[in-house]
């Protein structure tokens, strides 16, 4: 009886999230590998990110058991909770790389902005799912959500991250976008996204920051070298040609021409040693992933658990697009990791809640 | 009313929208990789090989320093090192010897520097000999497509001109190692980098973001054995990498005066002591020598072992700027801030006596002069003119201790200069309080008596010495001293200047600097006096002499002959002087550890440093003196000989009284 109860749970249990993240994983891990194999002092990495995967992965099936609607119904509490937490970073954070993002608590070091990430969609969710559920979005129905994203945003941009603060942002504009909003107002917010990325730019940003944005417009406005990692980066990539000079080969990683080519550069090793080929079945790993998110946004049965699915799938779906983006030099450098391939322990915990997530409403959708 | 099923069906549309927005970003992404790879990839390929791109930095020139009349005292010269790049390295052993051949050092000792290098990146070239001849620069150059990966390294050495003489004064200037904190490689909020050169001691110290500049850097292309090729130009994929030129560090001028330096260096030598002199009506530090000293060249070369262990091991402590660094006790030098105190809170006045039997008794404890059978009658002239103790000691049992603190902070003592060179010591003034806070004890009046004569607790650095002196020169003011006469950059523009800073005006009625001075003038100008012996050579100088106890009971006697004493048990020879005494110019303070003698050790130092400053800036008032001094020669002459003819007269006189007589 309890067997066979066992297995109804099992036979329900959605294992394509996990599934396809172990698989990126594993690539990942093979990766990290390479990067780092021929620098000594930190060719011990792949062991500690296997140790960081395992943890996610015991975290994240745990979250898959929690039940559905306790998401929606402590949404609120882990916002606010988290909102003291980043508070308390400003207060009193780990200071590292001139940026303030760290929270010391015994042996753990957390980053509430990365949290803050999950937050966001859970409240953001919840208020889009109680308000003119069903009627399309107006301008005037933003006020409140608007606030909600704001206040993080301000928080996490002051720490300084604008790489999460932009995220949150973009996550925010998906999801809305996704909850019916008018076209018109849409036209009017792109518009208001321009005027003040604009006047962010000129007063809101940090010298390195806006190095980083003016190397991108303008390599030749090169100051600290940011327009040399792009270039290297843009050789380490094109080096590779088809099919890659094959594992453990990468010259661009083994003679140290790339910096950080363990966190924001891992693509770029990937793309050096196994070339367009390689990359055309790791981009497709990701697209089938953000399909499957998609496809479970639509096929829940509450609006709540839909804009949830969407909301961590435009979370996944960032972080590809703009690592990728700037590590090929489209975009500028701002310090966004790869889902699951790059070194980094916060950022592997927060993909694998939001699959827990993701898998848990997957299992709930035909309970009734 | 929709049941919730029906409206995420009504976002369908919108996940479809959302969905082909996806793709389309994934296909800019394939778009992108297919231009680098399949379009571009012949050619990154090419570069990646070779990496023929490199960023080679460009190290700014140190500023340079001046003395006082633009005589360049530290400077930069272009030195060149061997190196090896492992990245280029081909047939490492054969190329390795014949670099052996040429360096004319052992293989083993080569690849035994190529390991200790292994961890650091590949491309990155390795010294292997630093310093080498430019004949050997010559072969490298001529030899090089023989042996790939071998190189030379242009290096600019920082070279000071007259090598040990002011070493402390500047300082020196070495690598930021592996092995200092990281707290220390981020001073002064300036992000040093491993290798750059940092100034570690003295003025180079202390001014080092001033002369250190800001690198630079370019980007080259190299072939593949790492010789510079090209520089990077408008190649479409590196449109636009800019070099940055490095900004040269500010040059400095010094206050000090070359020459004197080198008199006061030479005054010294074969002492252990410091040596300051400062301008009475500025505070300018014209002079500042402390021996045994170091050549800092040696430091920004690369220190050979040997050099460094020969200044650590030393027990005279080589690398101690002795004129800042270090306190002593200021001996009899200090009885004059005494006899202000004693003048000023009227103690005694000019004509109060007091009988010096050599000894003299407070409770049950003796205290002796430093003249066995005493002085006699002394009054206050006298007692600092031939420096009783005896006197000051009355003095003493008639003053606060905290009285004296006060004189004491007053001209400076206790308290740092602030002057812009490291690690200054502040010295010493004791108060009761301080003894509660350090001893637990309550103030002992016998601990009055030794610090009136300038003994015990009371310590001082040679540069608190002369100013304090300069202050008693200048009849109140007393000056910050300083170094630095400005600081201006490449192009000759002054970016930063410094004027004389007045500390206090100290509040003393003149009547006392009168006599007090009167007294200094006999030290040294009257008969007895306790510098008597170094009077006169045109200038007139006035002075305190003062003998600082090593030991309070060294186990010989009390009078053996100092001289005689094992040499860590003589005391410590200090004299304080200003010149001309009528109208003072400079100060000095000298003291010469285990000297013995103030008047032996010191003042002849002192009277060195003057002279010459009197030769070279006011050689009319030299002059003038030596004809004052001639004209009273040859009064004394003509007395003489008026007296001598008065008697010849005399006695022609008797003879011819005899002879009437006789007649």
């Amino acid at each position: 009886m309890n067997t066979s109860a066992l297995w109804d749970a099992l036979k329900k249990y959605d294992f394509t999230f996990f599934g396809i993240s172990l698989v990126i994983f594993i690539m990942g891990i093979l990766n990290l590998y390479s990067a780092t194999h021929a620098s000594a002092h930190i060719s011990g990495l792949y062991q500690t990110q296997i140790k960081w995967y395992l943890f996610s992965l015991v975290i994240g099936v745990g979250v898959s058991f929690i039940q559905a609607k306790n998401f929606y119904r402590f949404s609120y509490l882990v916002y606010v909770a988290n909102l003291i937490l980043l508070g308390l970073v400003l207060v009193l954070g780990h200071k590292g790389m001139g940026a303030q993002r760290w929270l010391v608590l015994g042996p753990f070091r957390i980053q509430p902005s990365e949290i803050m990430k999950i937050s966001v969609i859970l409240v953001l969710a919840r208020w889009y799912s109680k308000n003119n559920v069903d009627s399309e979005l107006g301008l005037r129905n933003l006020i409140i959500p608007f606030i909600i994203v704001m206040i993080p945003t301000a928080l996490i941009v002051a720490e300084p991250d604008l790489g999460t603060g932009l995220l949150i942002l973009l996550i925010f504009f998906v999801v809305t976008f996704y909850r019916r909003l008018k076209l018109k107002s849409l036209a009017i917010i792109i518009l208001m996204g321009i005027i003040s990325s604009l006047a962010m730019y000129n007063f809101g940003l940090k010298s390195y920051q806006k190095r980083r944005v003016v190397t991108f417009l303008n390599p030749g406005a090169d100051a600290q070298g940011s327009g040399y990692n792009a270039i290297q980066s843009k050789i380490a990539i094109g080096s590779g040609k088809f099919f890659g000079k094959g594992f453990l080969n990468s010259s661009q990683a083994s003679l140290n021409y790339l910096p950080e080519n363990h966190t924001d550069f891992v693509f770029s090793i990937f793309n050096e040693e196994h070339g367009f080929f390689g990359s055309l079945i790791l981009i497709s790993l990701f697209l089938i992933l953000f399909y499957r998110f998609i496809w479970l946004a639509t096929s829940v049965n509450r609006i709540f658990d839909s804009l949830v699915v969407m909301g961590i799938m435009s979370l996944f779906f960032w972080h590809t697009f703009i690592n990728m983006g700037m590590v090929m030099g489209l975009m500028p450098i701002v310090g966004l990791p790869l889902p699951l391939m790059s070194y980094g322990g916060s950022s592997l915990l927060t993909f694998g809640v939001c699959c827990g997530i993701a898998t848990s409403l997957s299992n709930s959708r035909n309970l009734f | 009313m929709f049941g919730e099923d029906d409206i995420v069906k009504h976002h369908k549309k919108r996940a479809d929208i959302i969905f082909n927005i996806v793709l389309f970003c994934f296909s800019i992404l394939f778009a992108r990789l297919w231009y680098l790879q399949i379009y571009k990839g012949e050619q990154l390929l090419l570069y990646s090989q070779e990496n023929r791109l490199r960023k080679e930095p460009l190290k700014a020139p140190r500023g340079m320093v001046y003395s006082r009349n633009n005589e360049l005292l530290v400077h930069n010269i272009p030195r060149f090192d061997a190196t090896v790049t492992p990245q280029f390295l081909k047939n490492k052993k054969q190329t390795l010897a014949k670099l052996s051949e040429i360096l004319n050092m052992t293989e083993n000792k080569i690849n035994k520097i190529l390991k200790k290098n292994r961890g650091q990146a590949r491309y990155r070239s390795i010294i292997i000999k630093k310093n080498i001849s430019r004949g050997e620069v010559a072969i490298i150059e001529t030899e090089n497509f023989k042996m790939p990966g071998v190189g030379v390294q242009k290096f600019i050495s920082r070279e000071y001109r007259d090598k040990k003489v002011g070493g402390h004064l500047f300082g020196y200037i070495s690598e930021v190692s592996q092995e200092q904190p990281p707290k220390f490689r981020k001073r002064d909020n300036f992000n040093y980098r491993l290798g750059d050169f940092i100034g570690q001691a003295g003025l180079e110290e202390k001014l080092d973001l001033n002369l250190r500049g800001l690198d630079g850097y370019e980007y080259v292309e190299v072939d593949a054995q790492g010789r510079k090729k090209r520089y990077i130009r408008d190649d479409d994929l590196f449109k636009g990498l800019e070099n940055k030129r490095p900004k040269p560090g500010r040059n400095i001028r010094l206050t000090i005066d070359r020459d004197l330096q080198l008199k006061a260096y030479e005054a010294l030598k074969d002492k252990v002591g410091a040596a300051v002199a400062v301008d009475v009506n500025t505070g300018e530090i014209l002079a500042m020598i402390s021996r045994p000293s170091y050549d800092p060249t040696q430091f920004s070369r690369g220190l050979t072992q040997r050099y460094w262990s020969s200044l650590i091991n030393n027990d005279k402590k080589p690398l101690r700027n002795r004129s800042i660094q270090d306190h002593y006790a200021p001996g009899s030098t200090f009885k004059t801030i005494t006899a202000i105190a004693a003048l000023e809170e009227g103690i005694v006045d000019e004509n109060t006596t007091v009988k010096c039997t050599g000894k003299f008794r407070l409770g049950r404890r003796k205290f002796h002069c430093w003249k066995q059978y005493g002085h006699g009658k002394v009054n206050l002239k006298k007692a600092i003119r031939e420096s009783c103790d005896v006197y000051f000691y009355k003095v003493a049992t008639q003053m606060d201790i905290d009285i004296l603190a006060k004189y004491a902070r007053m001209f400076g003592f206790g308290v740092r200069t602030g002057i812009t060179l490291p690690n200054e010591t502040m010295g010493l003034v004791p108060t009761r309080e301080w003894k509660q806070k350090r001893y637990g004890q309550d103030w002992v009046q016998g601990e009055t008596l030794s610090c009136v004569i300038g003994q015990s607790f009371v310590l001082t650095t040679p540069l608190q010495l002369a100013m304090s002196y300069s202050a008693i020169a200048n009849e109140g003011k007393l000056y910050q001293p300083y170094l630095i006469k400005e600081i201006f950059n490449n192009s000759g523009e002054v970016e930063v200047k410094y004027s004389p800073k007045l500390i206090s005006e100290i509040k003393i009625s003149p009547e006392t600097y009168k006599q007090i001075k009167s007294g200094l003038f006999e030290v040294v100008n009257k008969r007895k006096g306790t510098a008597w012996w170094h009077r006169g050579s045109g200038i007139q100088m006035a002075g305190k002499t003062g003998t600082s106890q090593v030991v309070n009971s060294s186990p010989d006697k009390l009078y053996n002959k100092c001289e005689e004493k094992e040499y860590r048990f003589r005391h410590h020879g200090v004299f304080a002087a200003y010149a001309p005494a009528d109208d003072p110019k400079i100060a000095v303070g000298v003291v010469v550890e285990h000297g013995c003698h103030g008047s032996s050790a010191a003042a002849p130092v002192a009277k060195a440093i003057i002279n010459e400053y009197m030769r070279k800036y006011y050689p009319e008032l030299k002059k003038n003196y030596a004809i004052k001094e001639r004209v009273a020669y040859s009064k004394m002459i003509n007395k003489q000989k008026r007296a001598a003819a008065e008697k010849e007269r005399l006695a022609a006189e008797l003879e011819a009284a005899k002879k009437e007589e006789d007649e």
